[in-house]
């Protein structure tokens, strides 16, 4: 009987209608993604960069080649040659390839200097397979990507990448 | 007198006629919209928020694109069947528009004399206004309007129907069966469900239905709630929406009778079903919700109502309705053909007869 009752005055029917009306003025979850950037977590793993001696712009790396031994991908090339006047190593070349790169930050743990570091940048994607090793001006000045967020008239043209006609 | 006839009959019901053509095609335009902001809020998404500010000039570029598309004809489909269909089942949704009332007979009168005194003498403007219904709030009032209505919105079925047949594909062959199934069984419970308002309104005319109301100080939806019901149920399966769009079904049927529809013809069939959803509305709004009378439309108290123009409440009240509409499908999930066929013909067909007997053995008792 009061199974019929409910089916009667369509119950269930409105016990959905009301969810969903609760639903309506619930938050939403989509992000605007490229116009409104998420928020990461604070050690977030992303896009590698070689820091620089805030003081005197020097590059921190040590050319240890620590980095390189650590990575279980084997992706990082450290070049260097020995100073004859200081017998020190000096960086040269340092290439990075973000295309096999698990973002395990093993780099970052091992360096001494904290020269590698993974910032909390993610937007890595680009249109060449080439174009996704890193190397050392890239890593030390960032990449000239396209901004799909700041400016939408350039989005639409792959042309507006300046680095990627450079290089790619 | 020529030229009085010319203008209360000619003249002025096409300037009211394209008048609503515009704000109805607008209003089918942005009703889309409206469905998928609804739903996406429903979902906790966002919906179309690219195009304009939040998406508002989404439905024009919908348009746009509609028009631009490939206008594909099936090869093995018959052409000239496979054009008037979508044809066939958009006119009706607008025609129905032409009897329902959107406010009070006399709503115009006063434009009218503002627009028409410059070019005439006043016994002319007195006899212009006065002629037909020239200065109401509808296109035309007939004495068998809700006749008129029902069979004029079952013609755009036949559309689907059509559709279905002239594709020459399986699909759509399915949907157009589904639909003539859907139409025979709701097609019923909805005239039934009307003979309780046309009982007690003792009228056929949308606008006496209306005018009723106003007498009897009371909303038919409180005098007959098990109608207004079955009329909104039914109106939905009549429109093809869910939890009744088995013509389209597309987890079953791709899409039903517009499978191998493309381009403009698709965007017509798509608007068909917008417009009559708002004709359903619109109905019930007329028949149940007292059309443009405010609530409480003759209490003292509540007369401050009465400020709001007619129009404006009328809309609201079609607007609402629209909104449940979109809510019910944000809601429900789609029924089973054995399903539909069940509730219309074991269900819905018994009440709505049940409904008409008890109110007129009321009214033949009692008043």
């Amino acid at each position: 009987m009061v199974n019929f009752l409910k089916r009667v005055f369509f119950v269930d029917v409105l016990a959905g209608l009301a969810l969903t009306l609760k639903y309506t003025f619930h938050r939403v979850y989509t992000e605007q993604y490229p116009t409104e950037k998420p928020k990461l977590a604070e050690r977030y793993r992303g896009a590698p960069r070689l820091n620089n001696d805030p003081e005197t712009g020097e590059t921190l790396c040590i050319a240890c080649d620590l980095c390189a031994q650590v990575c279980p991908e084997d992706l990082i090339v450290v070049g260097s040659e020995r100073d004859p006047d200081t017998r020190k190593k000096v960086l040269t070349t340092y290439t990075f390839d973000t295309s096999r790169c698990l973002f395990c930050g093993l780099c970052q743990e091992i360096c001494p200097t904290n020269a590698i570091e993974l910032t909390q940048d993610f937007e890595l994607a680009t249109y060449s397979r080439r174009n996704m090793v890193w190397d050392r001006t890239r890593l030390e000045q960032g990449w000239d990507r396209i901004d799909y967020g700041a400016d939408r008239e350039t989005a639409s043209g792959r042309e507006s990448s300046r680095y990627e006609r450079k290089t790619g | 007198m020529d030229s009085v006839f010319i203008i209360s009959y000619v003249v002025i019901p096409l300037l009211k006629i394209a008048v609503i053509v515009l704000i109805l095609s607008g209003a089918i335009a942005y009703l889309t919209l409206l469905e998928r902001k609804v739903i996406a809020h429903i979902q906790v998404r966002l919906g179309p928020m690219r195009v304009g500010w939040h998406g508002l000039l989404q439905p024009i570029a919908d348009g746009l694109k509609f028009i631009l598309k490939e206008d594909i004809v099936p090869s093995r489909a018959d052409a000239l069947v496979f054009t008037l269909a979508p044809i066939i089942s958009l006119v009706p949704a607008f025609v129905v528009f032409s009897v329902i009332p959107f406010g009070p007979p006399g709503m115009l009168e006063g434009v009218l004399r503002w627009a028409l005194s410059p070019f005439f003498s006043p016994e002319t403007v007195q006899s212009i206004v006065e002629s037909g219904s020239v200065s109401g709030g509808f296109v035309t009032d007939i004495n068998i309007a809700v006749l008129f209505v029902l069979s004029v919105s079952s013609v755009g079925i036949l559309g689907i129907i059509l559709a279905g047949w002239a594709s020459n594909s399986k699909y759509p062959l399915l949907g157009a069966l589904r639909s003539s199934a859907q139409m025979v069984s709701y097609e019923v419970a909805l005239g039934f469900s009307i003979i309780g308002v046309l009982l007690i309104a003792r009228s056929l005319s949308l606008v006496e239905i209306v005018q009723k109301q106003q007498q009897d100080q009371l909303w038919y939806i409180f005098v007959q709630p098990v109608a207004f019901v079955l009329f909104f149920i039914c109106g939905m399966a009549e429109t093809n929406r869910l939890p009744f769009d088995l013509p389209e079904a597309e987890t079953e049927l791709v899409g039903g009778f517009h499978t191998e529809y493309s381009g403009f013809r698709f965007a017509l069939f798509f608007m068909a079903e917008y417009a009559s959803m708002i004709t359903a509305s619109a109905m019930a709004t007329t028949l149940f919700l007292g059309g443009w009378l405010p609530p409480f439309p003759s209490v003292p108290a509540f007369s401050f109502l009465h400020l709001v123009p007619p129009v404006i409440w009328f809309l609201l009240k079609v607007f609402l309705l629209l909104y449940i509409f979109i809510w019910v499908r944000g809601t429900l999930p789609r029924f089973r053909f054995d399903q539909l066929m069940k509730y219309g013909w074991k269900v819905f067909f018994p009440v709505a007869l049940g409904n008409v007997l008890v109110s007129a053995g009321v009214l033949l008792r009692f008043i």
